[in-house]
């Protein structure tokens, strides 16, 4: 097989994922019972027919196939419908908060990258010695902890304790920027930023850490790597030549985890009330307002979806070893 | 015919308990291994024992003062020792109460999506073909719907009770073990012993349960361990986005109560016990795992 039409077998592949999977979300929230506007009823705000007035006003009332045909079409065109809960349009609620939550977790996740893979490289070359053995027990513990909980210690001690960080949102109340330039780039967001951010970096390390660990010492008896030690190069050049030739499985863990993000920080963005994606799915479930919902469950299988083509792509790009076939 | 297959199946069982007390032997030589092991026998026993050994009913007793006031918000004291919540019920009662949804959800939740995961991972691989091709789409699928917004959505329609949570929880992590599963399937598949075993006209039924499966069955348990953590952080994130079992007392759920009546802020008494809890656990099951992964993946024994 060429890469080509490996290539456009894997896109097919995701394509079809990507339409089953907002098939399933569909379905689910059909399953639900109740429209989000019946309880009005049940409380007596509303008469039955200005219920079914409204209802005929989102499309809630035509016929199931009809609804599903719409619903593709407004994600093929991104822009998600109409908000229920709030009566406007899905994507002006949805994209300045996935921007929130992306402005979190991208360093994040970069930074963690980074550090804990040199970190991990040296502890892998380092085989046996308390900087490895401690290294390990301590990003362990952070990665299985659930990430809330690290938060919730965060808070706790930092925030609530010590009173060092804010405990709550992204700025301060009284705050009112415009612009993503004067949101982002202020002290004030900073010290919102500063406890989130250690705890994803705190979540995300150890995986990395251990990936990169591992990778070296899988390489360290290798033949190529006697060469270099024959040839006289410092301990450090080899771990140089080592750590270059342990990138791989780092690259593609980025992609995954890359993809992964956002259901990971639901809980996150809860503790820190952060006014993220993951925070404002949950509201969304809360207050039953399926547009959101959908809009905000695809986005999230859509990053998968296509962080995981990207890293299949790249695995087989980038490893000669790897037969397209296998992937 | 019968009495070979038992004694064959008896063989095998006997020399894998013998290998596992070896390996048991060598996962114990790593200190933090010790740890883990002696934190999860802990957390067995409060699964077990806790809600008996809890001095209070954790959410029908409210602690009173003498006067008859309600003691709210107390901070550690000899009638509490680790202090009162806002409703002024014991946080002691609540921890050692809690221990037990926590510990049911994960050991079940682990275990199932184990042995699915396994089984998934074994059919998949050892057969090949459409098999293994419609399984692996079923796990992409699986894998591009994200877990939590899911589970959220299923529970919001029906009320969530420990083993709907347990189920959820199996079906959102099956996944992950039998990816795993399959690749090492395929590598064992194509080795001479199963082929021999094919050629002297065993069956695919014994060929995958007798000759592949305890071959793999060791990286099996690996990922069983990890989905025990794995449930127990879901079933805790469920719990405190408000999606849990409400008429028991998880850790996940003090956890939700702290956060939302706003008692995190002086409160550390009511925090710190179950959020020590569940890092723990989680902690220690890593910590397991991860000196076993040392054991049965050979090319970390590296060049000593």
């Amino acid at each position: 097989m060429t890469f080509r039409r490996f290539l456009i077998k894997r896109i097919i592949i995701a394509f079809l994922l990507t339409l089953v999977s907002v098939s399933v979300i569909f379905v689910t929230l059909r399953m639900l019972p109740g429209t989000p506007f019946s309880s009005l009823v049940a409380s007596g705000g509303l008469s039955t027919e200005q219920v079914n007035q409204i209802e005929a006003q989102y499309g809630l009332n035509e016929p199931i196939y009809v609804q599903y045909i719409k619903y593709i079409q407004s994600l093929l065109t991104l822009n998600f419908g109409y908000s229920l809960a709030e009566s406007r349009p899905v994507s002006e609620i949805i994209y300045p908060r996935l921007m929130n939550t992306l402005i979190l977790l991208v360093p994040a996740l970069i930074t963690t990258a980074i550090i804990s893979s040199i970190a991990g490289l040296y502890a892998g070359w380092n085989r046996g010695s308390t900087f490895e053995q401690s290294s390990i027990v301590v990003t362990t513990f952070f990665r299985s902890t659930p990430v809330f909980v690290t938060g919730i210690f965060l808070l706790v001690i930092f925030a609530y304790q010590l009173g060092i960080f804010p405990a709550f949102g992204m700025r301060s109340p009284l705050d009112n920027p415009e612009g993503y330039i004067e949101t982002y780039f202020a002290f004030d967001f900073a010290k919102h930023y500063f406890l989130p951010f250690i705890a994803t970096v705190l979540y995300y390390s150890g995986d990395f850490l251990l990936l990169a660990r591992n990778s070296v010492i899988e390489r360290k008896g290798s033949a190529f790597l006697t060469l270099h030690r024959a040839k006289g190069l410092s301990e450090r050049e080899q771990l140089a030549r080592a750590g270059r030739n342990s990138m791989l499985p780092l690259v593609t863990y980025f992609a995954l985890r890359m993809g992964m993000l956002f259901q990971g920080v639901i809980t996150l963005e809860v503790v820190f009330s952060w006014p993220g994606i993951g925070r404002t799915l949950v509201q969304a479930i809360n207050q039953q307002d399926y547009p959101t919902v959908q809009a905000a469950v695809f986005i999230m299988a859509l990053a998968v979806i296509t962080m995981n083509l990207l890293a299949d792509v790249m695995y087989a790009r980038i490893d000669p070893t790897v037969e397209e076939g296998d992937v | 015919m019968s009495t070979t297959r038992f004694d064959t199946a008896k063989d095998r069982f006997d020399d894998l308990l013998k290998r596992s007390r070896r390996t048991a032997r060598y996962v114990l030589r790593d200190n933090s291994a010790k740890l883990g092991v002696g934190i999860l026998a802990v957390f067995t026993f409060l699964g077990v024992f806790g809600p008996e050994l809890a001095p209070y009913a954790p959410i029908e007793d409210t602690l009173r003062t003498d006067a008859g006031g309600i003691r709210r918000m107390e901070p550690p004291s000899n009638a509490a020792p680790l202090g009162t919540t806002t409703y002024g019920k014991d946080v002691l009662s609540q921890f050692l109460a809690g221990a037990r949804p926590t510990f049911i959800v994960g050991f079940f939740g682990g275990v199932g999506t184990g042995i699915v995961g396994f089984l998934v991972g074994l059919v998949a691989g050892y057969f090949g073909g459409r098999v293994d091709e419609f399984l692996m789409r079923l796990t992409d699928l699986t894998f591009s719907l994200p877990f939590l917004p899911m589970a959220l959505l299923v529970l919001t329609f029906v009320t969530p009770s420990v083993t709907l949570i347990t189920a959820v929880i199996v079906a959102f992590f099956w996944k992950m073990p039998a990816r795993v599963i399959r690749s090492e399937v395929l590598t064992v598949r194509e080795r001479t012993f199963v082929k021999s075993a094919r050629a002297s006209g065993a069956g695919h039924f014994r060929i995958m349960f007798l000759h592949v499966a305890p071959n793999v069955l060791g990286i099996g348990f690996l990922y069983t361990a990890y989905a025990v953590a794995w449930a127990i952080a879901g079933q805790a994130s469920l719990a405190f986005l408000g999606f849990g079992d409400p008429t028991t007392t998880s850790w996940g759920r003090m956890l939700r109560q702290v956060f939302a009546s706003g008692g995190m802020r002086e409160a550390w008494w009511w925090v710190f016990p179950p959020a020590i809890g569940i890092a723990a656990v989680t902690t220690s099951v890593f910590l397991v795992g991860r000196a076993f992964e040392e054991v049965v993946n050979p090319e970390l024994r590296g060049d000593e």
